[in-house]
């Protein structure tokens, strides 16, 4: 990272808006909402480079179905009955109350696979916002998110047959527009994943997820479950995944508080530079014995992790075994060994990991190719269980986590007098304050020139720092909200058809979003919407430059055992 | 243990346009028929929970529509069927002459592990029309081919009446589920990173 900032600016011509590259021919409907896909107009493509495929709407279609209560899907043309599309209200999405942070958030959830006696009739699944099922290329159900997979089996039937149809046609289907939803499909032969969405969300983030979903399912299984599919296409994959609704509900979950779903970065928890020291140099003494990856954890925020040789870890991996990890109530309570892909590091294959909690948050995972290792490794965990406690990584850990990382309020001004570390910023604070009353006690909103919050991620590092939520973004609610507005910012920066963009500033009801992207980091920054315009980009330079004055306290840096 | 799972069969069914595929299907899951004819167009699905042996399993009914301009679909629809139903009409001559393209073109393009033993059953429907009279099939001929072609199971039935549907589809699932094959352990292979670059071997290593 060079130190001379350089410095965001903008000229009069601002990219306000820069993408909107909609698809502007969309499915009339799916019919009756969701339970009976029809095919009435066109399908077109998302990505404009597969331009000579266009589908010709089908519409000699005059039957309409025999009506019955019973689950019917049916696939084909038929006359579309609208209308019902606009009378599904959004409705869902209740957030709590309360000015509760990031991690308190996640404790309101109920984990686990819910609504499971729903199905397609059901009023209540149709009104879900978000679905995702998993099915095979045989039509028949492998997951859903909501509803019982069993009962789901006619509308399974039906995505299939959607696939199938579009593939007859020597073409391939990514997404169906019917007004408010979209239909996104990612074919992962013989696996077919599919999102039917109302949130919003661009076509880009949707895909990621889906891929993050069929991530998830690899690191479980591997991606040798093709082949029982070769085997027997008839195959029934669900028992394989039995066991799992957590890993996955906690998975659909993180897509709306999660920045590392779209970022595809990974995020360290704030530490000392010493102490992250302490903790790499141990993890790199028993890299050194035969273990491949070596990561500390403190829940979704890495303390400090190692690869063997020229081992590389991806951010998405790390993601995914995080929630798998944080989510297997089972691996809390011993040490466990446990196989495990990593479906970015090699798909087709396991590793064998040994997990162990230090504490309720704090978690060692060492990944080995070598299915008899467990005892080296539980002497690995003693040694290093031993130096974390002597050198008291463990208990700054804990520290860092009820304090927090960077907040908005605390943003220096420049040439500052103030120290340069962050965690001494957050020392002088009573540590013992409830986040809620903290807020309350700060006169003025926010940071400096209505900054909200931010987010900062590290191109070289492959490493994001967001800032802690704090007033007037404190409910669920309102934190999804600014979430899914920096999703939609990172989409259209990074739209393949009109980006990559350098800066956008977006002014809307809710906020004022600026984004800045640069060769070596993008700065996603949340305003209040009555913000200067002038003035907030010097915040935001400001904030850069505060970044790069703690970030040996905040990143995994070069200069620790593990470099890319 | 692992029988007492939940199973789901997928079952197509196959015959020419008009011989009553959907009315069978209708019959089965609804309790209902409707005189007026309806084309399929492409294909509906329907699901009905049976309790059955013990078991509770699913069966994901795939009505395909009898028309030649949805034939190449086939191979798309038909892959990973649990059984296959060829229907008829008792008072068409055509209509039963077909059933041996319908089985072949089935075997071809679901191309199941095991050919020569995949469950089919085969349906002789409408025979409440005119009482009878109308009827060209007989029941000798028709069972003769279920004989010649591996002792195909064969029913008579009428949608309209419900006559013979409940039976017809318990033979179905009993055929299906005769044809389960055999839980296989999922064992999947282990990284071996002693050499260079990733090898999937399953033996593990010191590296």
């Amino acid at each position: 990272m060079s130190s001379d900032s350089s410095c965001l600016s903008f000229s009069d011509e601002e990219v306000q808006n820069p993408n909107i590259h909609s698809i502007d021919h969309s499915l009339d409907a799916i019919e009756d909402q969701l339970s009976s896909i029809a095919f009435n107009s066109s399908i077109d493509e998302e990505t404009p480079s597969v331009a000579n495929n266009h589908h010709e709407p089908v519409t000699n279609g005059s039957n309409n179905e025999i009506q019955t209560e019973m689950r019917r899907n049916s696939f084909g043309e038929s006359n579309n009955n609208a209308s019902v599309a606009d009378d599904i209200q959004e409705h869902r999405n209740n957030s709590s109350s309360g000015g509760e942070l990031l991690d308190s958030v996640q404790s309101q959830r109920v984990p686990g696979k819910r609504h499971i006696h729903e199905d397609d009739a059901s009023m209540s699944w149709r009104e879900r916002k978000k679905h995702f099922f998993v099915l095979s290329n045989s039509g028949k159900p492998i997951l859903s998110r909501y509803g019982d997979e069993h009962k789901l089996a006619g509308f399974s039937a039906t995505l299939q047959a959607i696939v199938s149809f579009v593939e007859d046609g020597g073409d391939h289907i990514k997404l169906v527009r019917a007004r408010k939803h979209q239909v996104v499909f990612l074919v992962k032969k013989p696996i077919y994943l599919v999102c039917i969405s109302c949130t919003e969300e661009p076509y880009e983030s949707l895909r990621g997820q889906l891929e993050l979903l069929y991530g998830q399912i690899i690191l479980i299984l591997t991606k040798s479950v093709n082949k029982c599919f070769e085997k027997n296409s008839k195959f029934d994959m669900t028992p394989l995944l039995g066991g799992t609704d957590l890993v996955l509900s906690s998975l659909f979950h993180s897509f709306s508080w999660n920045p590392a779903t779209f970022l595809h970065a990974y995020t360290c928890l704030p530490l000392p530079y010493a102490t992250r020291q302490i903790a790499g140099a141990v993890l790199q003494d028993v890299a050194e014995s035969g273990v491949l990856f070596a990561m500390l954890m403190c829940k979704y925020k890495v303390v400090s992790l190692v690869g063997a040789q020229k081992a590389v870890l991806h951010p998405d991996d790390i993601l995914l075994l995080a929630n798998f990890v944080m989510s297997s109530e089972s691996l809390r309570t011993s040490e466990s060994f446990s196989p495990i892909c990593l479906p970015r590091y090699n798909p087709m294959a396991f590793l064998l990991a040994y997990i162990y909690y230090f504490d309720n948050d704090t978690y060692l995972v060492l990944l080995t190719s070598s299915s008899d290792s467990f005892f080296h490794l539980k002497d690995c965990r003693i040694l290093i269980e031993k130096v974390l406690a002597k050198s008291n990584v463990l208990s700054e850990v804990q520290r860092s986590l009820s304090e927090g990382g960077m907040r908005v309020e605390n943003l220096p001004s420049y040439p500052s007098t103030r120290s340069e570390s962050l965690l001494h910023l957050n020392e002088s604070r009573p540590a013992t304050v409830p986040q809620d009353r903290l807020h309350e006690s700060v006169s003025s909103i926010g940071g400096p020139a209505g900054l909200w919050h931010f987010i900062y991620r590290n191109m070289s590092l492959d490493q994001y720092v967001s800032s802690e939520f704090s007033s007037p973004i404190t409910t669920h609610r309102q934190q999804k909200r600014l979430y899914r507005a920096y999703q939609k910012l990172y989409a259209s920066m990074h739209d393949q058809g009109t980006g990559p963009h350098k800066t956008q500033f977006k002014k809307d009801d809710d906020y004022v979003l600026l984004c800045w992207v640069t060769q070596d980091f993008e700065l996603y920054a949340a305003f209040d919407p009555l913000a200067n315009k002038g003035l907030a980009i010097r915040i935001c330079n400001r904030v850069c430059q505060w970044v790069k004055d703690v970030e040996n306290e905040i990143f995994l840096v070069a200069g620790t055992p593990f470099t890319w | 243990m692992a029988s007492r799972r939940r199973m789901l069969l997928k079952v197509i069914i196959l015959g020419d346009s008009g011989v009553g595929k959907t009315s069978l299907m209708n019959q089965y899951v609804n309790r209902k028929f409707s005189n007026q004819y309806k084309a399929t167009i492409g294909a509906d699905f329907l699901t009905k929970e049976v309790q059955f042996q013990d078991r509770l399993f699913t069966m994901q009914i795939w009505d395909t529509a009898g028309q030649e301009r949805f034939q190449s679909l086939g191979v798309a629809f038909y892959r990973g069927a649990d059984c296959c139903v060829l229907v008829y009409d008792v008072n068409v001559m055509k209509s039963f002459e077909s059933l041996g393209n319908w089985r072949e073109e089935f075997l071809i393009q679901a191309s199941p592990s095991d050919p020569e033993n995949f469950p089919f059953v085969v349906l002789g429907n409408k025979v409440d029309v005119d009482g009878g009279n109308g009827r060209v099939v007989s029941k000798k001929k028709a069972k003769a081919w279920c004989a010649s072609k591996g002792n195909i199971p064969y029913y008579e039935t009428s949608a309209k009446e419900g006559t013979n549907v409940e039976a017809a589809f318990q033979c179905i699932a009993t055929n299906a589920l005769k044809n389960e094959p055999e839980e296989e352990t999922y064992f999947p292979e282990t990284i071996d990173v002693t050499g260079e670059g990733r090898q999937h071997r399953s033996s593990g290593c010191e590296c």
